[in-house]
C-alpha cells in the first residue's frame, strides 16, 4: 500500500462519480428497472471501496521506505519498451486495414521481437515471414475466417 | 442412452479432429509459464467461433481440460507451474525429476489428470441434469439471486486484498452498463458514439485483460529467466504394483477435486493443494513427501484435473461459473449462442450430451498423448519468448478483429490490455473484472424481468424461499472471503506467480 494506492484510488473515486452524475442523464422510468438504477448503485458501491483504498493507501504510504528508487532507472528502460509495444500494436491495428494482413504482419512481429530482445536478424526475419503464413493458413484456410487485404481502391 | 448420441456426434473424423487440436492446443498452453487455460480458450475462441457450436464447444471443452493437464509438465521439469492449479505439483513433481525420475512424474500425472477428469465427467453426467431439472423451477427473481451468489465469488478469487478485488469487480460491472439497456433499451455512456452503443465487446475484452496484459508481463521479465531443463524422460508407465499403490489416492482425490470444483468461488488450484494435504495426512511415511513422493504428484494432478467436470456442473445446469476459467467459459458459450443453464438441458440436449461425451473422450485423448508424445510435449518449453509471445500478440489482435471484422474491436483489445498490465501491476487480479463483465448484464436483465413481472414492487425479490436461500449462502460466502482476509495469510502467492 502507498503513493500507487492513492492515485489509483483517486482514479476509481472520480470514474465512480462522473458515472453516477452521468445517469442524471438518463430518462425516468416509472415501471419496473430505470436504465440508472444499476449503474448508480454499482458506481455507489465503487466509490465506497475506492474511498477505502484511499484510506488505506494514506496509512500505508507511512511505511513506504525509499528503497524502490534503485529499481526506478530499470523500471523507465521497461516503460519505455511498453510504450513502444503500444504505439506499435496501436500503428498496427491501424495499417492492418490498409494494407492487408500480409503485409502489416511481418514488420509487426519483427518489431515484437526486436522488443523481446530478439538479436539474431536471420530468426527475427524467418519467424516473421513463416509466423504470418502459418497464421494465414490457420484463419483463412483451415477455420475460413476473412483476414484483411489489400485494396487499391 | 442419450448420451450414445453425443459419442456418435464427438466420434465423427471432423469433430473428433477438432477435439484432439482442443486437447493438444491445451497442452501446449498448459505447459507454457505465462498462458494459463483462460488464455488458450480466449485465443481458441475466435477459430471455433464460426463452427457449428457443439463442434465448438466440444474443441473448448478439450482446450480447458488439455490446458489442466499441461500445467504440470512445466511444474515437473522447470519448477515453475504452467498453470496456477498446477502450484502443488511441483512440491513433489520437481525434486522428483532432480532424482531423475521426471518421466515417471509425468507419466503419474498424466494416468491421474486423465482418471480425475473421467471422474468428474461422471459426476457432472450424473449431477448437471438433476440439478438442472431442479432450476427449472426458477423464476427472474430466483436467477437474479443466483447471479447475486454467482457475483460473490468476485469476494473469493480476490486474492491479496478483498478491497482491490471488490473494486476491479465492480469496475467489471460498470464496464457491462456501457451501451444499450437490456430493459429499456436505452444506449448509456455511448457518447451518441455508434460503436459504444453496443457495449464493449466480450471477446476483446477478455483477449486484453487476459492475453496482451500477460504479455506486457511478460516483456517485463524479459532477460530475467530462461527456461531449460536437462532431464531425461524415461520410464513413463508405473509398474502395476505401483499403480495399484497409487490409485486409491488417485480415486480418493478425484473425487475431492471434483466436489471442490463444483462450489462456485474454489477451483483447481484450493482441490489441488487440499488434495495434497490429505495425500500428505493419509500416508505411511508423510516426512518423503515434498522430498519427491510419488504421491505428492498423482493427489493434487488427479484433484486439479477433476475440478473441470465439477466446475461444469454449476456452468451448465444453473449458469454460474465455479471459477476463473468456467467465467470465461461462460463468455465464450454465450459468443458461440449457447445460453448455459437449465434450458440448455431441455431446448439443446444434442449439445449438452456432446459436451459429456467431448469430455470424456478428452480425458481419454489427455492419458494417450500424454503417455504417447511424452518427449514431445516438453519441447515447448524450449520455445524462446522473443518467439511465441510476439506471435501470440498477433494472435490476440487477429482473433479481436474475426468476430465482427473490426478495427475498433483491436483497439478495445489493446486498451483493455493496458488496463489488465496496471491492474496485475498494482495487485488488482483481473478475474473479478471479468466476472462482473459476463455475470453483470445477466443479473441486471434478471432484475427487470423480475420487476416488470412484479410492476416494479422490489419485494418480489425477497419472496421466494430459493431467492432468499441463495442471499443467505452469498451472505455467507462474502463473510467466509472476509474471514480469510483478516486470517493469516499463509497460502499467498510468491511475488511474480499468477495474479488472475
Amino acid at each position: 500500500m502507498g503513493k500507487k494506492e492513492i492515485l489509483l484510488s483517486i482514479f476509481f473515486i472520480i470514474i465512480s462519480m462522473t458515472i453516477y452524475v452521468l445517469t442524471y442523464q438518463f430518462p425516468k422510468q416509472t415501471v419496473a428497472l430505470s436504465p440508472k438504477v444499476f449503474p448508480q448503485f454499482v458506481s455507489a458501491c465503487l466509490f465506497i471501496l475506492s474511498l477505502v483504498l484511499l484510506i488505506q493507501g494514506i496509512t500505508g504510504v507511512k511505511k513506504e521506505s525509499e528503497q524502490k528508487k534503485v529499481k526506478l532507472a530499470l523500471n523507465n528502460i521497461f516503460l519505455l519498451k511498453m510504450l513502444t509495444m503500444i504505439i506499435l500494436a496501436f500503428f498496427y491495428t491501424r495499417i492492418l486495414m490498409i494494407v492487408g494482413f500480409v503485409v502489416a504482419t511481418p514488420p509487426f512481429i519483427a518489431g515484437s521481437m526486436l522488443l523481446f530482445n530478439e538479436k539474431k536478424w536471420f530468426l527475427i526475419v524467418t519467424v516473421s515471414i513463416v509466423a504470418t503464413a502459418v497464421l494465414y493458413i490457420l484463419f483463412r484456410i483451415v477455420f475460413k475466417i476473412p483476414l484483411p487485404r489489400f485494396n487499391l481502391f | 442412452m442419450a448420451i450414445i448420441q453425443g459419442f456418435l456426434y464427438v466420434l465423427q473424423p471432423l469433430h473428433f479432429m477438432f477435439l484432439f487440436l482442443g486437447v493438444a492446443g491445451g497442452i501446449i498452453v498448459g505447459a507454457i509459464p505465462g498462458l494459463t487455460a483462460s488464455v488458450g480458450i480466449i485465443l481458441l475462441l475466435p477459430l471455433v467461433y464460426q463452427l457449428d457450436a457443439s463442434t465448438a464447444i466440444v474443441m473448448l471443452c478439450g482446450m480447458f481440460c488439455g490446458a489442466m493437464y499441461g500445467g504440470s509438465i512445466s511444474a515437473i521439469l522447470l519448477s515453475i507451474p504452467g498453470t496456477p492449479s498446477a502450484a502443488a505439483t511441483v512440491l513433489d513433481g520437481y525434486p522428483l525429476s532432480q532424482k531423475g525420475e521426471a518421466g515417471k512424474a509425468i507419466g503419474v500425472a498424466t494416468i491421474a489428470s486423465a482418471t480425475g477428469g473421467i471422474i468428474s465427467t461422471f459426476c457432472l453426467i450424473f449431477i448437471a441434469p438433476q440439478l438442472a431439472r431442479f432450476a427449472l423451477k426458477f423464476g427472474p427473481e430466483e436467477y437474479f439471486a443466483l447471479m447475486i451468489f454467482g457475483l460473490t465469488i468476485i469476494a473469493s478469487v480476490s486474492g491479496k486484498s478483498l478491497v482491490k478485488g471488490l473494486i476491479a469487480g465492480f469496475f467489471g460491472l460498470l464496464v457491462a452498463t456501457v451501451g444499450l439497456d437490456p430493459v429499456t433499451g436505452y444506449a448509456r455512456f455511448s457518447f451518441n458514439i455508434p460503436n459504444l452503443m453496443a457495449g464493449f465487446p466480450l471477446l476483446p475484452v477478455l483477449i486484453g485483460l487476459f492475453a496482451i496484459s500477460q504479455i506486457f508481463i511478460q516483456l517485463e521479465a524479459v532477460g530475467e529467466k530462461i527456461r531449460h531443463y536437462k532431464q531425461k524422460i524415461n520410464k513413463v508407465l508405473p509398474s502395476f504394483k505401483e499403480l495399484k499403490r497409487l490409485l486409491p489416492t488417485i480415486i480418493a482425490s478425484s473425487f475431492l477435486g471434483t466436489f471442490i470444483g463444483i462450489i462456485p468461488g474454489t477451483g483447481g488450484t484450493i482441490a489441488s493443494f487440499l488434495a495434497y494435504n490429505e495425500a500428505k495426512r493419509w500416508s505411511k511415511d508423510p516426512d518423503s513427501f515434498g522430498k519427491g513422493n510419488i504421491l505428492g504428484v498423482a493427489a493434487p494432478e488427479a484433484a486439479n484435473n477433476s475440478t473441470t467436470g465439477g466446475a461444469m456442473v454449476p456452468l451448465l445446469s444453473l449458469g454460474i461459473p465455479g471459477d476463473v476459467v468456467t467465467a470465461v467459459m461462460l463468455g465464450a458459450l454465450l459468443l458461440i449462442g449457447i445460453k448455459p443453464g437449465p434450458f440448455l438441458f431441455r431446448e439443446h440436449p444434442e449439445i449438452v450430451n456432446s459436451i459429456f461425451a467431448g469430455m470424456l473422450l478428452a480425458n481419454v485423448l489427455i492419458l494417450l498423448l500424454g503417455i504417447l508424445s511424452v518427449r514431445l510435449f516438453p519441447q515447448v518449453l524450449r520455445t524462446p519468448d522473443a518467439i511465441l509471445f510476439p506471435v501470440i500478440l498477433t494472435l490476440c489482435f487477429l482473433g479481436a478483429f474475426s468476430l465482427n471484422n473490426s478495427v475498433y474491436d483491436m483497439s478495445v483489445a489493446l486498451i483493455f490490455g493496458v488496463i489488465g498490465y496496471i491492474m496485475r501491476k498494482n495487485s488488482f487480479p483481473i478475474a473479478p473484472v471479468v466476472l462482473g463483465v459476463i455475470l453483470g448484464p445477466i443479473a441486471e436483465d434478471e432484475l427487470g424481468r423480475a420487476l416488470i413481472i412484479a410492476h416494479g414492487d422490489w419485494t418480489v425479490l425477497f419472496q421466494s424461499p430459493i431467492a432468499i436461500f441463495f442471499y443467505a449462502i452469498s451472505l455467507l460466502s462474502l463473510l467466509y472471503s472476509l474471514k480469510m482476509q483478516f486470517s493469516t495469510c499463509c497460502c499467498s502467492p510468491k511475488k511474480g506467480s499468477w495474479n488472475y
